[in-house]
């Protein structure tokens, strides 16, 4: 009677990850083929194979950036320094908006959160989900050429993920202190300043320290749209078909990136 | 008064306990977090940090004024010139094609960065890569500079070398997934526990089946979820690559931003930041899924 149901029970369980499994395959096999077609449409179909000829005729055009240009170093330096201000103005410019942002958008310490909660989190949202090129274009049209534009795409590039990752640590911040806070008869605004500031700073700092790290790399670019920076000296070399000043321009990039993250990593060990 | 009298008396416990000779001489010390070197370094680098603030606007010139007077023309910008967007170009079949192939694109491109990522990965880990001497080095040099040089940049080289449409495109969508997700695969490599890998060591694998049995199983969700983040971004990206002439809506947003066309620019990029926020909340919902699943 008892074996019986116990048979039962495994045929079911048998059967059940049978299932599973079938339908696991089915997906994979439905990837596969995704794949496939999408390989079909984005490289077979839409490339000139002509045009790119064979192996040798593709080494050629790479050749072409090779040797670096080393005449255009001397022009390198002061674009080198406007990227690397670029990037430091923007997330100073960053952390500066993302207090609001921050504030808004955590729903523990949220004014209201009917109306303000949804603003700060569809803020850090779009500041996410938008590229540093569309920013830039956007900002370029609004003020103009120079590094100011950059300056803003970057810093508006960079509120969204300073202030998500430090609302999130506001949510989950330890609510003892709080309640002792309140317990002496401190009033919300004395429970952000003493309760929730002291916890999440080395957060915030934190992150603000890791995104200037990927601001220089964002910086590098700006000059592409319009911003000031190395990519308007990498817009020049191109417009010359000089592509060995491109390598140049690139192994400044990669010298700058190097730096940026050698004084980030340790800058964000001594918070931290 | 009494609080103050309070105050001192609890002060003077405080530096008898940390420090008695002191007491003696200076009872009126007063607590504080920082010590007397360290507060003087912080405000130093205060110091430092708005110096450099201030003088680097002075070296970019940067029109501060202009800062106040943005907010009033980019509404203006936005009322008159884009608005309305123009949502019946968006929803032309030939674009939506290109909106079908910018997802082709981040898709195959991320494909193809996190199967070359997996094994540079393995190289690039610390504890467990196949020689600290030559593989270490060589993967870590590979991901730092997949990762340093802009997506864009690697489109403009690859548009260069192949010529204008998607296949650069899916190529600099490659480089850019070894760069993000080869880093957080090493990371997560080098967070695994070491027994397994001795364990499996022991009954004699080679470093391939040591990969295979001992590494890939500590971190397979781990990589699950940083996959789909990769493609998230990879997506991102895809969305503007057009721009330097990889294919995608990004080539309709440059054709219409040089022809000046905003209310045809405004329509594109509302799908592009539509397109996005569905992907992210997707991949949000997904990474949350998988992480469930640990």
């Amino acid at each position: 009677m008892s074996q019986s149901s116990v048979k039962e029970n495994l045929d079911v369980i048998l059967y059940r990850r049978r299932r599973a499994k079938e339908i696991r395959y089915c997906l994979y096999a439905i990837l596969f083929l995704l794949v496939l077609w999408s390989i079909k449409v984005t490289i077979i179909k839409d490339t000139d194979w002509d045009r790119i000829g064979g192996l040798g005729s593709v080494i050629r055009g790479v050749g072409r950036f090779f040797p670096p240009d080393l005449s255009i170093v001397q022009y390198l330096f002061k674009p080198t320094v406007e990227t690397f201000m670029i990037a430091f103005l923007g997330t100073m410019l960053a952390i500066i908006l993302a207090i609001p942002v921050v504030w808004f958008g955590a729903h523990n310490i949220t004014p209201s959160l009917p109306i303000t909660y949804p603003i700060g989190r569809s803020i850090m949202t779009l500041s996410r989900s938008v590229h540093e090129v569309v920013w830039a274009l956007i900002f370029v049209s609004a003020v103009g050429l120079g590094a100011f534009p950059g300056i803003l795409a970057v810093s508006m590039r960079s509120i969204g993920f300073i202030s998500k990752v430090t609302a999130e640590s506001i949510e989950d911040v330890d609510a003892r202190s709080l309640e002792a806070i309140k317990a002496v008869g401190g009033n919300k605004l004395q429970i952000i300043f003493y309760g929730i500031i002291p916890q999440v700073i080395p957060v915030f700092i934190g992150n603000a320290i890791f995104q200037w790290d990927i601001n220089i790399r964002r910086a590098t670019i700006m000059g592409l749209v319009g911003a000031g920076g190395l990519g308007l000296t990498l817009e020049r070399q191109l417009l010359m078909y000089n592509h060995q000043g491109v390598t140049t321009v690139i192994l400044a990039i990669l010298v700058i990136i190097t730096i940026g993250e050698v004084i980030s990593y340790y800058a964000r060990k001594a918070v931290i | 008064m009494k609080l103050d009298e309070l105050e001192s008396i609890n002060s003077s416990q405080n530096t008898v306990k940390s420090n008695p000779t002191l007491s003696i001489t200076s009872p009126q010390k007063t607590w504080s977090r920082f010590k007397y070197p360290q507060s003087l370094i912080r405000y130093v680098i205060y110091l430092i940090v708005f110096v450099f603030i201030v003088y680097s606007l002075e070296y970019l010139n940067v029109p501060l004024g202009r800062f106040f007077t943005m907010f009033g023309r980019l509404g203006d910008m936005i009322a008159n010139r884009y608005y309305p967007p123009d949502i019946s170009y968006t929803l032309q079949k030939d674009y939506l094609r290109y909106v079908l192939e910018t997802l082709q694109m981040g898709y195959l491109g991320t494909l193809f960065g996190i199967l070359f990522s997996i094994p540079i990965s393995w190289f690039a880990s610390f504890n467990v890569t196949p020689s600290r001497r030559f593989a270490y080095p060589v993967g870590r040099f590979i991901i730092m500079a997949c990762r340093s040089v802009h997506e864009m940049i690697w489109t403009i080289i690859f548009v260069i070398v192949l010529g204008f449409g998607m296949f650069p495109g899916v190529i600099a969508l490659t480089m850019f997934s070894i760069g993000f997700a080869g880093k957080l695969f090493s990371e997560e490599i080098e967070a695994i526990k070491l027994g397994q890998i001795e364990a499996i060591r022991s009954t004699g694998a080679n470093p391939i089946q040591v990969f295979l049995y001992a590494v890939l199983p500590q971190v397979r969700v781990a990589w699950a979820g940083i996959s789909i983040y990769t493609w998230d971004s990879a997506f991102r990206a895809a969305t503007v690559l057009g721009y330097f002439g990889a294919g995608g809506m990004g080539w309709y947003l440059k054709e219409t931003v040089e022809r000046l066309e905003t209310l045809k620019v405004s329509a594109i990029l509302l799908t592009i930041i539509s397109l996005v926020v569905v992907s992210e909340v997707g991949s949000a919902w997904a990474r949350n899924k998988i992480s469930k699943m640990k």
